[in-house]
């Protein structure tokens, strides 16, 4: 293995798959990442294409302080400043990102509304402790009702949720009350999920919204609007369809692919047709064609965050994370690779070419030229289901005689919703965040991080993840974490129970011997940020650690960000009182101002701020010493004496 | 369930009986396993869960950390 080869990922599976690439001369994300720079104007968020007169380019000098005389001039052909450019730009970030998890969550209200009435074969309300958990929350009647009428009454009101224009949205009202006053001190509280996007893009017009602190004020009401809105409403509403995740084992990484069977990759990020796909590979029909054709039988796999929903409720194993969608194709064994929306790498089509992949598209928004499009129907899904699964198994027979799959997969438990932990900590009939408030407050646990986020191709595959979160969880931070950051951690094999003892600190091992949880939990998929959202409240409410989530010990990261979604995500952590450091780059830094308004002014207005820093170890620090700093904001900076009363002590007391 | 009895040695004093762990032991093997919310059958049993281990929302008497008279 080269030099150069390791800095491409630090996965033994993804360098073998690289070197076989470059032999089947299949171009990839990393070749192209290497041949082709970054604009260093726009990557510090200095260039802005508003309009026809521009681009227009703005960079801070290089190399020398700037006169006040050239910074007055530093503008855009209609004035704008460099500060409002980077604001804009930054916006927009945050409106495409919050736009990709809303749309998502709109999908899923769509389909639950159908499914309530009886309009969507296949589909039905799998988790009635969750529908009703809605109704209590959402004013919607109980009594007698069935469950069909409840679920409709909600899937009206989640719908509603997506185009309000006034008010604020009802998931909102879980956050701890402290919260909810600052948003509306502020003028944050988002209205409807819509027209919080909507005025990001109105704003950021050309020669509208001009204040780089109004515009990313707004950029927090939006961001608030997908991680309290949008992304909630899909979790939610997929837990009540599919069941609320509970631990599961499963395997992770490019090994889990197999070569005698037919190897179906589910990839993307809506888990609507994927859960009928899951069904549909174990119905005895379809194995016995899979079998007539050769094969012994039918596997499934997952890419991204589609697969993290699978895994979560069925323990479908991973194939790998976002950098390694080409590299799957490149093991010559995916008979076919159904896509839906969102981080879905254009290439696939060409590459499949060299091999002998069906790459499938399915969502009338997601096409791809040189793809096959077999159209998801929610009214008939189990046949759109069938027709994809044939096409796999049609394709297996068509396998060349390159293959090659690596050896490599790791074990790992997932299953950690919000309801999972709270159950897991304390038992069915005291389900409750005591026992972790309680060993954050003596100290065997210092925090709690959370650790999500993408793959970037200007950054060694996996190397920030997996370096931080060995870290973080080295010095008693308990970490959880979401997306293709929480698949880095399971190939490491941090999402196993027994990585406690390997790899965590003494206190946070011996937490989680007793509670028998992995140091690392899983999630699940970017939308379910917003679990994240919800266990953060729930130790808020539980008591002892402050009254809001800026009190406490808790810090947030996405160390190998790249997509729109991460800056959204980063931002309604940010505005609900999380330090968030991101890696890789950071997208401001053509403007000293606005980057300080969000990495200092923010602190003062909202408890949370951003960072940036790209060594992962160093990011790492600066998280566990934010999290010290709130111990001590606390007074719990000191971990107390543990003494053991037994009754005859307990009377001494009294 | 069946509760365990540990000897621990409390400082400055002999060695004390306590409670030991109530937890069940072992991981998960598959998909059905780890699934405790088949556990609660009944609505009414589902709401009451609700109630006591969601109390943070849905409890009529929890108000943990944010005591106060006046809703936010
Ligand atoms: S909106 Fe202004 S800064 Fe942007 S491209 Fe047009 S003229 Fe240039």
């Amino acid at each position: 293995m080269t030099e150069e080869k390791k800095k491409k990922s630090v996965d033994l599976a993804s360098m073998a798959l690289i070197d076989k690439a470059s032999s089947d001369q299949v171009n990839l994300v990393f070749d192209r990442a290497e041949e082709m720079k970054p604009c260093p104007i726009g990557l510090v968020g200095s260039c802005c294409s508003n309009c026809g007169m521009g681009p227009c380019r703005v960079p801070l000098p290089r190399g020398k302080e700037e006169t006040p005389e050239e910074k007055r001039k530093r503008r855009g052909i209609c004035g704008a400043t460099a500060e409002t450019i980077a604001a804009r730009n930054f916006a927009r970030k945050i409106a495409g990102g919050a736009a990709a998890h809303s749309d998502h969550g709109r999908a899923v209200a769509e389909l639950f509304l159908a499914a309530a009435k009886g309009e969507a074969p296949g589909y039905e309300i799998r988790d009635e402790q969750k529908l009703l958990q809605l109704a209590l929350e959402w004013g919607v009647e109980i009594g007698n009702r069935s469950n069909s009428e409840i679920a409709t009454q909600i899937g009206e009101k989640a719908l509603g949720e997506f185009g309000r224009q006034e008010g604020e949205l009802l998931f909102l009202r879980r956050a701890p009350l402290k919260r909810q006053e600052l948003w509306r001190k502020l003028g944050v509280a988002p209205r409807g999920i819509d027209r919080e996007i909507v005025e990001i893009m109105h704003r950021t017009h050309a020669g509208v919204d001009q204040d780089y602190r109004n515009l990313l004020q707004q950029g927090s009401r939006a961001a608030l609007a997908d991680g309290w809105g949008g992304s909630m409403i899909a979790t939610e509403l997929q837990d009540i369809l599919f069941g609320t995740p509970a631990p599961v084992l499963s395997q992770v990484n490019l090994g889990v692919l197999k070569e005698d069977e037919v190897n179906i990759i589910i990839h993307g990020h809506e888990p609507l047709l994927s859960e009928m796909i899951v069904a549909t590979a174990q119905d005895p029909q379809m194995v016995e064609l899979a079998k007539a054709k050769g094969a012994s039988g039918i596997n499934l796999a997952g890419i991204c965050c589609t697969a993290n929903e699978i895994l979560m409720r069925h323990g479908v194993p991973l194939a790998g994370n976002f950098l390694q969608q080409e590299l799957a194709l490149v093991t010559g064994a995916v008979d076919a690779m159904v896509v839906d929306v969102q981080c879905i790498m254009e290439s696939l089509p060409d590459i499949a070419q060299c091999y002998h992949t069906k790459i499938i598209t399915t969502s009338p928004k997601d096409k791809i030229g040189g793809a096959m499009h077999i159209e998801f129907n929610e009214r008939n899904a189990i046949l759109s289901a069938k027709e994809i699964v044939k096409v796999a198994i049609e394709n297996f027979p068509k396998r060349g005689s390159n293959i090659s799959i690596p050896k490599e997969k790791t074990d790992l438990i997932a299953g950690f919703s919000h309801e999972t932990i709270n159950y897991l900590l304390g038992g069915l009939f005291r389900a409750s965040y005591r026992p972790l408030n309680d060993n954050i407050i003596n100290g065997r646990i210092r925090g709690v991080a959370g650790v999500v986020g993408c793959n970037n191709a200007r950054t060694t595959h996996n190397e920030g993840h997996i370096a931080m979160v060995k870290e973080l969880i080295k010095n008693d931070v308990l970490v959880i974490q979401t997306g293709c950051s929480a698949m880095a951690s399971a190939t490491a094999g941090l999402m196993v129970p027994e990585a406690a003892a390997e790899y965590a600190g003494e206190g946070l091992a011996s937490v989680c011997e007793a509670v028998g949880i992995p140091p690392v939990l899983h999630l699940g998929s970017c939308v379910d940020n917003s679990r994240i959202l919800m266990a953060a409240t729930a130790m808020v409410k539980d008591g002892g650690l402050g009254d809001d989530i800026s009190d406490l010990p808790v810090a947030g990261a996405a160390p190998e960000w790249m997509s729109e979604k991460a800056i959204s995500i980063g931002q309604y952590f940010v505005a609900s009182g999380v330090f968030t450091i991101f890696g890789v780059n950071w997208p401001t830094t053509g403007s000293t101002e606005v980057t300080q308004f969000l990495f200092k002014d923010f602190e003062e207005m909202y408890g949370g701020m951003w960072a940036f820093e790209p060594d992962p170890l160093l990011a790492a620090k600066l998280m566990i010493e934010h999290i010290d700093k709130k111990r001590k904001a606390l007074g719990i900076d000191k971990a107390r004496e543990r003494v053991l009363y037994d009754m005859t002590m307990r009377r001494e007391l009294e | 369930m069946e509760y365990e009895i540990e000897e621990k040695s409390a400082p400055g004093r002999e060695k004390v009986k306590v409670l030991g762990a109530t937890f069940e032991e072992g991981r998960p093997q598959g998909e059905e396993d780890g699934k405790w919310r088949h556990k609660l059958e009944t609505r009414e049993e589902k709401l009451k869960y609700l109630e006591t281990g969601e109390r943070y929302w849905y409890g009529k008497d929890w108000y943990g950390s944010e005591k106060r008279k006046n809703p936010a």
